[in-house]
């Protein structure tokens, strides 16, 4: 197969490799080598200092605000999403379009926009300022408003991945459950999600990875208050401003092994779907 | 158990689907509603299993076995129905699929795992695919999967069967051969059905009874038998086989007058016979199948079919060119519209 292709389009080598050397290139300078410049630059000054630069409180409480966030969120989105592509896929009724485009509105506004939106909604000078403070409910500045960000810049991902598949599958399987007796819990469980699982776990990795890493919103709503509002992200860029170089590349390393755990986790996914498929495909022909 | 629905209409916005329909289906009767598209018998069938709601009106009604279950959702109504495309759970097994009714149940009613194995073993042994149990529907075959649709669906001693265009997706061989499957099962099982097809073929074949519909309205309700040599209207005519058109004038008032004729009511000579024998070149002889077709172009243009066995063909030794006589054996006669 490959060596007929390659009689067809009939490239010459040289052109080959100059595509594959330029592909090589560009991944290892623009992504391969930041990622081992975060690692050698967290360690220049030794395993020691990395550690206690890790271990700072400060650094400690950005970790716990991040996976707090990330775990909030993706609780929040996880129930929304799977709500919002149900409704949008199996359903039509007024409105169906505006709220499929809503859904997209985050990945289509600037985060920091977003983030500016929640303080001029929550702040002190903002429409529910006054109402807020009376109750005394602080929302900018503080963890609420960094998980509302958070969840705002994510919420396309779950919803985005399962709404295609939804539609493909249509609302027969759910149909035919309803007739055999099926409540609406036992046809989500029994019929639904198992149909769209892989689906739901990929949009999972993706938002989780974003919201791990998200900056702009964040920044914008969390007023980068030490030890109490501040995420990884934020506190990387507070070391690096502060020349602090070594503690905020060690700090870097932790989200960058956050963020490769997510991509294991997103391999090891794909991996099992297309061994799942390989294996239905066999018996098939078997 | 018998279905009777009354005064049921449904619009979908401007586009109204069924205009006061009445059915009625006698117990363990299996009834064809045979239909063009957009006729509106999937959405009949779909009020009755609870999946569609007719339109508000306080006339309307759909008993079953007595009682009138409009009210009650279709989780509700113990309705067995086949899909089209069969909507198996594709992540279940053969097996599992079957027994997604019985598991659903509420605990009190919920069989117990040794007498639901026993149950969907029969099934499985029902529908002969007891070595399939362990396969998923993306293994089986068009028919197989329609096959464990219909046990699903049977899993739940429904009180009527409801089957949309069950064989529509098949191939024609494997759909002749589920039909008279369903035929011999449903000889068998006796439980009440009703199947929507567009497939005249399929309707005579199946069905007990025929309810012929048309644009939202039942046009013709029989036995294969009456629906097929007493059409009640043209549409009816038309839509169960090849028919001829001839126009002519009503002698008594001179008013048009549409003629109908099967092709297998015309008969070909090479002498005209009498007068009302028509003239017609033949243009194109298909002969293999069991009868023999002849299209034929009369004198004033009109085209015409003509079925004839093979040994009134041999007899005759047409050939293509020719000119030969057409005479008329049994008419059908619509006086037209307007």
């Amino acid at each position: 197969m490959a060596i007929t292709s390659r009689h067809r389009h009939g490239e010459p080598v040289w052109m080959r490799n100059l595509f594959i050397g330029a592909s090589v290139a560009f991944v290892g300078l623009l992504i391969l080598l930041p990622v081992i410049s975060v690692f050698t630059e967290a360690f220049r000054k030794g395993f020691s200092f990395y550690l206690r630069s890790i271990s700072d409180p400060l650094a400690l409480s950005a970790l716990r605000l991040t996976l707090i966030t990330a775990a909030v969120t993706l609780a929040a989105n996880l129930v929304f999403g799977l709500a919002a592509s149900w409704l949008i896929a199996k359903f039509s009724f007024p409105g169906r379009n505006v709220l499929l485009s809503l859904i997209d509105l985050p990945f289509a506004v600037s985060p920091v926009i977003s983030g500016l939106v929640f303080v001029l909604l929550f702040g002190a000078q903002g429409w529910f300022g006054d109402a807020l403070s009376n109750h005394g409910i602080q929302i900018v500045f503080a963890m609420p408003g960094v998980i509302l960000a958070t969840i705002f810049v994510t919420f396309p991902f779950i919803a985005r991945e399962l709404i295609p598949l939804m539609q493909e599958q249509g609302a027969e399987e759910e149909e035919a459950a309803v007739l055999l007796g099926a409540n609406g819990w036992q046809i989500f469980r029994r019929v639904t999600l198992p149909n769209i699982r892989w689906a739901l776990v990929y949009g999972v990795v993706l938002a989780n990875a974003r919201a791990m890493g998200d900056f702009g919103a964040v920044s914008v709503v969390s007023g980068h208050i030490r030890g109490r509002t501040n995420t990884l992200p934020l506190h990387v860029e507070i070391l690096y401003n502060e020349y602090n170089f070594s503690a905020a590349f060690a700090v870097a390393s932790l989200l960058a092994l956050l963020a490769l755990v997510t991509l294991v986790a997103k391999a090891a996914l794909e991996w099992r779907i297309r061994a799942e498929e390989r294996t239905a495909v066999m018996e098939d022909v078997a | 158990m018998a279905i009777d629905a009354r005064h049921v209409s449904k619009s979908f916005g401007n586009y109204v689907a069924l205009r006061d329909v009445d059915l009625n289906v006698e117990q363990s009767e299996l009834v064809a509603l045979l239909g063009p598209s957009g006729s509106g018998k999937t959405t009949l069938l779909r009020i009755i299993a609870g999946l569609d709601t007719p339109d508000q009106n306080p006339e309307t009604a759909v008993i079953v076995d007595g009682q009138d279950i409009l009210d009650r959702r279709g989780s509700e109504r113990r309705v067995g129905f086949v899909f089209q495309h069969y909507a198996l759970f594709r992540h279940m097994t053969v097996f599992e699929n079957i027994a997604f009714g019985l598991r659903v149940r509420p605990r009190k009613l919920r069989p117990r795992e040794p007498e639901l194995r026993h149950k969907v073993n029969e099934l499985l042994e029902l529908i002969q695919l007891g070595r399939w149990s362990n396969h998923y529907p993306s293994q089986l075959s068009g028919g197989q999967r329609q096959r464990v649709a219909l046990a699903r669906a049977l899993a739940i001693e429904p009180s009527v069967l409801l089957l949309d265009e069950p064989f529509g997706a098949l191939d024609a061989k494997v759909r002749q051969e589920l039909r008279r499957w369903l035929r011999t099962l449903h000889a068998k099982i006796a439980v009440t059905s009703v199947l929507v097809t567009h497939d005249q073929e399929e309707a005579l074949e199946v069905a007990d009874r025929i309810v012929i519909m048309n644009q939202g309205r039942i046009e013709q309700t029989g036995t294969p038998d009456e629906v097929f040599h007493n059409p009640a209207s043209e549409f009816v005519l038309t839509f169960l086989g090849n028919v001829n058109l001839f126009h002519g004038r009503a002698e008594s008032n001179g008013r048009a007058r549409r003629l109908f004729v099967r092709p297998h009511d015309l008969e070909i000579e090479r002498h005209p016979s009498n007068a009302d024998s028509v003239a017609a070149r033949v243009h194109r002889i298909q002969s293999a199948g069991p009868i023999v077709r002849l299209e034929l172009t009369s004198d004033q243009n009109n085209s015409i079919t003509v079925e004839i066995t093979h040994e009134r063909y041999r007899d005759l030794t047409i050939k293509t060119g020719e000119t030969v006589f057409v005479k008329v054996r049994d008419v059908r006669v619509f006086v037209a519209a307007g």
